[in-house]
């Protein structure tokens, strides 16, 4: 156990005296977190629209001040003709041009239906949708104003169209952080606990310290863990520092038990690190284990978690591949215990433990092969 | 220049021999398109929706089956009390709970207003954003239709009253798939990380393992030094970015139907900064691990602040004013316009010019450094 302790000691000054990749380490997931938290807002606003204007009557100003009074959509270009539309797409000076033709305003005092045209940059299909969303619900109030103001106004009076009550669970207001922070915890563990601690331990193979280490009287296993211990605790700080970031800026709420969350999280840092030590063993050098850890751990903790993108809308062979990442279960956990209060994941758990005990047993094996 | 040749001939044999590297040169960044490009969907699919009917009349269950008309929602298990309803949702078997109340048929037959409860799971806010947004269009057409049916005239039909109709087209993408977005992206993506990480950890492991020293004892001057270092991973990245390419649009189909050429040079002007990237973090730093970290603060806000996942105009100004000083963002700009939309040079330059001016200052810079540090 002193043994442990001391190389534990000897990797806590490594850490210590990188005082850069110390504050990388430290400083990269808060800032991402108010990065997340501040910058990314998910609700679309302040797209920028350009209008041409054929009319040039009150009417057809009014509906541009319709358009543009809410601040989801800016006025970004005032167009003279057809052929400025196309060029705005191809530099992106703005995502959509609403065209109301000559006779506009006409059309409308003589009780005709009067067209008017949105063209939308379709490029990014998800904000082109919901731009195209957004102008037509404008156009429905602008109707609604209209029929008000009109003389057949009292027509429909009894039939107003339904207004669903909507209510939205577990996070009311939508806001990003909610989302983001349980997903930053479990990539943070995971990009501290397996991509340092994998490259950590190529070092000492690539530089032939660790066959210095060796011939001492420590055993193989009291250097690895001895080696991992201080990771263990930079993940902690790192994990605590998101949450209470999530917590304290962004009001993140906290409906179940610290005690549970942690015991969870130790489960989800030992497969990190059963991870790390697997790649290093599998790497040569410290460029072969920062891509394979990056590839192996860091990028489907992203991407295939169900972070940022929904595990549901995969195809099922990524879906499978989602299931049996640690960070979608971990997620699921943290998501459970922060904003819903739950305690027991008896799944998530399960299949947790079979990874762990699948990834130790396959780096011990390969360990010790590399060593003897 | 004989030297120069020497060098660079030596780089390409090491990273050839090293079938680590040579996994990680084809291998991965295969994997990595596929899998992602497959991944990184924004559309809303398969989104379960359970529904309490405790009207259990023909209109509502014609409610009901409106939600699985389209491909966004599918159904979901079925609840028999609010309290189930609750639970499904808790345990994520649905993401959307709709409820109708009994009397929705009387409501309707009577041209009331009928209320409908939909509760969204918020956990995900863009998706929950997204799926309320189709839940309460499906809710209100659908009611708005039977209304109709039955002889009411819901405004928006309101017969000889004027009004305004939108006619909405689609350019470049007219399926509005959000996968021919993200392809370009995860492309320069690929790039970004492999050419800065590779190039960071590579000048700084001759310096860990000591063979810099003897480097700088052979007769090359530094200044190609730093050329014959750099010049191995402009081929690999490039060739790296042209296969990545040809993988996307025949594997994908992802539209080329901007120029070749303009793409090429975007390329280059763009290696020019991620290289430098390495090179820069490369001097800074006295292990590869602390290397691998410098470049890793600057990929992860690199493409955070790129627009990759979010549209750059929906950040607050502050953060617009940073991306403005990113250069993916530059680059996302120009492949993604490059490809789908088949923007040219006279659409491009000003981001060109951006992007170039940035590769000349972060390399040049990165290459001063260098070189002093080594005389």
């Amino acid at each position: 156990m002193k043994r442990v302790f001391a190389m534990a000691r000897k990797e806590v000054y490594h850490i210590l005296r990188d005082r850069r990749s110390l504050g990388v380490a430290i400083l990269m997931p808060l800032a991402m977190v108010l990065v997340f938290g501040f910058a990314i807002d998910m609700e679309l606003k302040h797209l920028p629209v350009a209008f041409l204007d054929q009319d040039h009557s009150p009417a057809s100003r009014a509906l541009i001040r319709n358009m543009t009074s809410s601040g989801f959509i800016v006025d970004a270009a005032r167009l003279r003709t057809r052929e400025e539309i196309g060029a705005g797409f191809r530099s992106s000076r703005f995502r959509a041009a609403v065209i109301i033709p000559r006779h506009f305003a006409r059309r409308l005092d003589e009780d005709e239906t009067s067209p008017v045209q949105i063209l939308i940059d379709g490029a990014d299909g998800t904000t082109a949708a919901t731009v195209d969303n957004y102008l037509n619900t404008v156009l429905l109030q602008f109707n609604r104003e209209l029929v008000n103001s009109g003389a057949a106004a009292t027509l429909a009076a009894s039939a107003i169209p339904v207004d669903p009550r909507l209510r939205i669970d577990f996070n009311p207001e939508l806001k990003s952080a909610y989302f983001v922070v349980p997903g930053l915890v479990a990539v943070v563990l995971m990009m501290i606990c397996a991509l340092l601690t994998s490259i950590a331990l190529a070092r000492e193979k690539e530089t032939g310290t660790l066959e210095q280490v060796l011939t001492t009287p420590v055993t193989p296993l009291q250097v690895i863990v001895g080696k991992l211990l201080p990771y263990v605790g930079l993940g902690a700080i790192d994990a605590s520092l998101v949450l209470a970031v999530g917590r304290l800026v962004f009001g993140v709420p906290m409906h179940g038990s610290w005690w549970v969350l942690a015991a969870y999280s130790l489960v989800y840092i030992m497969i990190a690190l059963s991870l790390g030590l697997l790649i290093s063993a599998l790497a040569g050098s410290q460029r072969n284990a920062m891509m394979f850890a990056l590839v192996a751990t860091y990028l489907p903790s992203l991407i295939l978690s169900g972070f940022i993108f929904e595990l549901r809308g995969m195809p099922l062979p990524l879906r499978m591949i989602g299931e049996i990442i640690p960070a979608t279960h971990y997620i699921r956990i943290v998501h459970g215990i922060l904003l819903k209060g739950e305690f027991w994941f008896g799944r998530d758990l399960a299949i947790m433990l079979v990874l762990l005990l699948a990834f130790t047993g396959a780096a011990t094996r390969r360990f010790r092969a590399t060593l003897e | 220049m004989r030297a120069l040749q020497t060098l660079v001939r030596k780089e390409f044999r090491q990273i050839f021999r090293d079938p680590g590297m040579l996994r990680i040169i084809f291998a991965v960044p295969l994997v990595q398109l596929l899998v992602f490009s497959y991944a990184a969907n924004t559309d809303l699919h398969n989104v379960p929706v359970s529904a309490l009917d405790q009207d259990q009349t023909v209109a509502s269950r014609r409610l009901v089956e409106a939600f699985f008309h389209c491909d966004v929602f599918v159904p979901g298990p079925i609840a028999h009390d609010p309290r189930e309803l609750k639970e499904l949702l808790a345990n994520e078997s649905a993401r959307v709970a709709l409820w109708i109340p009994k009397g929705f048929t009387k409501d309707l037959a009577e041209g009331r207003t009928p209320q409908v409860g939909i509760t969204v799971d918020g956990q995900n806010s863009s998706v929950a954003g997204r799926a309320s947004g189709y839940a309460q269009v499906i809710v209100a057409r659908e009611t708005q239709r039977m209304l109709r049916e039955r002889g009411f005239e819901p405004e928006t039909a309101s017969g000889g009253v004027a009004r305004v109709t939108g006619i909405t087209r689609f350019f470049y993408n007219p399926q509005l798939e959000s996968r021919f977005f993200m392809v370009p992206g995860i492309l320069v993506l690929l790039i970004t990380v492999i050419s800065s990480l590779l190039t960071g950890m590579a000048v700084v492991r001759e310096k860990e393992i000591g063979t810099l020293e003897q480097l700088l004892v052979s007769p090359l001057r530094p200044f190609e030094l730093v050329v014959g270092k750099t010049i191995p991973f402009v081929v690999v990245s490039f060739f790296e970015f042209c296969f990545a390419g040809v993988v996307a649009v025949l594997w994908f189909h992802l539209p080329l139907e901007g120029s070749i050429p303009l793409l090429a040079l975007s390329g280059m002007a763009y290696l020019l900064v991620t290289l430098g990237v390495g090179l820069l973090a490369s001097t800074l730093s006295q292990t590869q691990q602390q290397a691998m970290l410098t470049v890793w603060f600057f990929l992860v806000f690199g493409i955070l602040m790129s627009g990759f996942f979010y549209p750059v105009e929906n950040m607050p100004r502050w953060a617009q004013w940073i991306s403005a000083a990113d250069p993916v963002r530059y680059i996302m700009d120009i492949v993604r316009g490059i490809f789908l939309k088949g923007s040219g040079f006279l659409d491009l330059w000003r981001d060109l010019a951006i992007l170039t001016g940035m590769g000349l200052f972060v390399f040049g810079s990165a290459a001063q450094r260098f070189q002093k540090r080594l005389s």
